[in-house]
């Protein structure tokens, strides 16, 4: 890590979030680059490696919808998009187009810095190798296809399961509805978010989950679930 | 705009120009009905000529004179009078069939005869006539009270002009238009049949109408070359507009003082309507000035008062960091952090209140777990409750609410904020969701000071606030104006009431079930269903 510091690219046309995001970051060990507009922003990656980029959707000369889609042509790199309040659409759309996160301005500093290290984390791990996942006091035997919380082992039905599973193996990032109803039931069933919420229900009752108490499983208005890994 | 239904119509019940002219023009029928009277009353006289004396038959003539005059007026009786006065000479008076007369005492008879008749004639007819000015003015006066009963109760001057003007084209079988001044010249505002305008030489008419005050026009002494008559609209406090009226034959008479009698009524309604209308522009100026005057309050104190504590404690720790310990700067940085946060909660509520007038909010109605959504409301919330107990009691067959959840969530972290704020440390908040028939209620119910019954309603104004100013740190008076907002946009009901202790508010949240979407998960391994 010393001797290769991970790189990230800020890309926002306000130089004061530019600013606060270096200020904030570099403590962290982070390498910051930065770009105010898609023009610039897509010049850098072409020319450099990144290991993450942080977009906002709002940028001056291009949406930054389209942005996501030119990255994506080029490469994988992690894309964590900063938005506003009361766009679900637009956040739902970026997610679709393969950001892999997305954090809501105003934001707090820790809230950012767990999300970069989540989506570094998904990008470098080899998926599904591991006989256990953990987050937090859930375990997910995946051998066995069993699941317990703070050692008690807890009853699922196979649905249920598979639910639990796919949140935990993308632990601490968020999934969209969408995204869960298509890899959990196939692709007939991808616009019924309502079964879903019913199966989340009954999945939040057996793990004892209290939202604002001890939750694990976040729910993301308008969005989708995020399996939480520990303090936000 | 109010439409005249047939109703309306009815009323229209102009005078008859065949009856109230009578007295003056008299058909040639008349004359010809009197005609047969004298004959008839000839054959009755040869039938009776032999049981009755001679001067007694002038009286079967008389009669006929007199039926004349009740049904046909004064000339017709006076035709009658000199023909019966032939008839009688030349058939019954000796020498028969001439027009000599033998005796003179049958001279003077026939003499005495037409003076009666004629007397009769003239009695008969003038009494004939009053009955019918008696009769015409009864139908003038209920014309006049249709008419004013039918533009009574109307408030709005457009409905009233478009009212006005009909009753007038249809009790006086005419077309009609109604001016009004506007910006220094006199506008069409209303026209029946529909008109938008007035070629020149009416223009002409009607602003002379205007500015003399007086009728002008056909009919009138004023340009009597128009097409149309103009009349001045008059009240006690100056003419408020010109009516304009066109017809074949323009309004004489009675017809003449029933248009003069509607206009001045019409002119009463139409001042009656500007004077509402100025005062609603008024009240709602007033109102606007109220709001806009509580909008700066607000957000001078709502912006001002974070931004004191956050610059406040931040350029503190810039000046003097060093010298604080620990606890200190701690400190610092959470005040600073609160109220930036709460700042942050004050400009979304603004941006939903925004959006709310705007229109722009369109919820996205799904079957909606409530218990989810509380749980997300009291998340975000959990920092402002630090000091609250909340207990949630919903019934695992608590049936799904048809809402939308971002929305939702927004109304009950308003509640809940509402909540934190009028209540003690310490004190507990319950929220409580029931099934109740085709919805279902959420209530929040707190243990604070409760709601004035008169209050009940005003809290979900905007900028309404109880106990504001410095007794209690005031919040942004919208929170929950946007909940009612939101919860009608989802088509539901927010109220509050207080606990039958009075030791506390209840805000209830009554929202649409989504019946038919519920669906259950299948049977776990242990045979135990949860019921979404």
């Amino acid at each position: 890590m010393s001797a290769n510091p991970t790189k990230i690219l800020v890309v926002d046309d306000e130089p004061q979030i530019r600013r606060l995001l270096r200020t904030s970051l570099v403590p962290q060990k982070f390498e910051i680059a930065e770009a105010s507009t898609a023009a610039a922003a897509l010049k850098l990656l072409a020319a450099d490696a990144f290991d993450l980029v942080i977009l906002d959707l709002g940028l001056p000369d291009r949406s930054g919808i389209e942005v996501i889609s030119e990255i994506r042509a080029m490469s994988q790199v992690p894309i964590i998009v900063l938005s506003v309040r009361n766009d679900e659409a637009g956040k739902v759309k970026a997610l679709e187009l393969g950001a892999d996160d997305y954090i809501t301005k105003p934001f707090g500093m820790a809230e950012l810095v767990m999300r970069i290290r989540v989506a570094l984390r998904h990008r470098y791990q080899a998926q599904g190798t591991l006989p256990v996942l953990r987050a937090g006091d859930l375990e997910i035997d995946l051998v066995n296809r069993k699941v317990s919380r703070g050692g008690t082992e807890i009853k699922l039905s196979p649905t249920e399961y598979d639910i639990v599973r796919l949140l935990a193996e993308h632990a601490g990032k968020i999934l969209t509805h969408d995204y869960i109803l298509r890899r959990v039931w196939g692709d007939d069933k991808a616009d019924d978010v309502q079964y879903l919420r019913v199966y989340v229900r009954a999945i939040r009752k057996k793990l004892g989950d209290r939202i604002g108490e001890n939750e694990i499983i976040r729910t993301e208005m308008g969005i989708g679930y995020r399996l939480l890994i520990g303090e936000p | 705009m109010t439409v005249p239904d047939a109703e309306l119509g009815k009323g229209a019940s102009a005078p008859d120009p065949a009856a109230g002219d009578a007295p003056h023009r008299v058909g040639s029928s008349a004359y010809l009905f009197s005609t047969l009277m004298v004959v008839v009353a000839t054959g009755i006289s040869f039938a009776i000529q032999q049981i009755v004396t001679l001067p007694n038959l002038s009286l079967v003539f008389l009669t006929a004179v007199l039926f004349s005059a009740l049904r046909y007026g004064l000339w017709p009786s006076i035709y009658v009078s000199l023909l019966s006065v032939a008839v009688y000479n030349f058939f019954f008076l000796p020498p028969i069939h001439t027009f000599t007369i033998a005796d003179p005492a049958n001279v003077l008879s026939l003499v005495f005869f037409l003076v009666v008749a004629l007397i009769v004639s003239n009695l008969t007819a003038q009494k004939q006539r009053q009955a019918e000015r008696v009769a015409a003015r009864a139908r003038l006066t209920a014309d006049l009270y249709g008419f004013s009963r039918k533009i009574a109760g109307i408030g709005s001057l457009e409905d009233l002009l478009w009212v006005v003007t009909y009753q007038i084209a249809a009790m006086l079988k005419c077309d009609v238009v109604l001016l009004l001044p506007e910006g220094g010249g006199l506008q069409v505002r209303a026209g029946y049949p529909p008109e938008d305008s007035l070629d020149a030489a009416d223009m002409a008419a009607a602003s002379w109408t205007w500015k003399q005050n007086r009728p002008s026009g056909r009919g009138a002494d004023t340009l009597p070359g128009g097409r149309r008559l103009f009349l001045p609209l008059n009240t006690q406090g100056g003419p408020v507009g010109v009516v304009g009226i066109q017809r074949a034959e323009p309004p004489i008479g009675d017809e003449r003082r029933l248009l003069d009698a509607l206009a001045d009524q019409a002119a009463v309604a139409i001042e009656r309507a500007r004077l509402a209308d100025a005062v609603d522009r008024v009240r709602l100026q007033a109102e606007t000035e109220r709001l806009r005057n509580a909008l700066l309050t607000s957000i001078s104190h709502d912006l001002r008062t974070p931004l004191a504590s956050i610059i406040g404690g931040l350029s503190s720790l810039k000046s003097y960091g060093e010298t604080y310990d620990a606890q200190t700067r701690s400190d610092l940085i959470t005040t600073a952090h609160d109220e930036a946060e709460r700042l942050n909660r004050f400009v979304g509520n603004l941006l939903d209140m925004t959006r709310l007038e705007a229109g722009a909010i369109q919820p996205r109605l799904e079957p909606t777990d409530v218990g989810e959504v509380i749980g997300v409301a009291l998340g975000r919330a959990r920092p402002l409750l630090r000091q609250r107990e909340t207990e949630i009691d919903l019934p695992d067959d608590l049936p799904m609410a048809n809402a939308d959840f971002v929305l939702l969530e927004q109304v009950f972290f308003n509640l809940l904020d509402n909540a934190a704020k009028y209540t003690p440390s310490g004190s507990r908040i319950r929220i409580v969701g029931r099934a109740d028939g085709a919805d279902l209620t959420v209530a929040v119910i707190d243990e604070g000071t409760g709601i004035p019954d008169e209050a009940a309603e005003a809290i979900f104004d905007k900028f309404t606030r109880l106990e504001a100013g410095d007794r209690k740190r005031a919040g942004t008076g919208l929170g929950l104006a946007i909940c009612r907002g939101f919860v009608q946009a989802m088509g539901g009901t927010v109220a509050v009431g207080n606990r039958l202790d009075r030791s506390g508010a209840v805000f209830t949240v009554r929202l649409p079930a989504a019946g038919a979407a519920r669906r259950e998960p299948e049977t776990t391994d242990k045979g135990i269903v949860h019921v979404g």
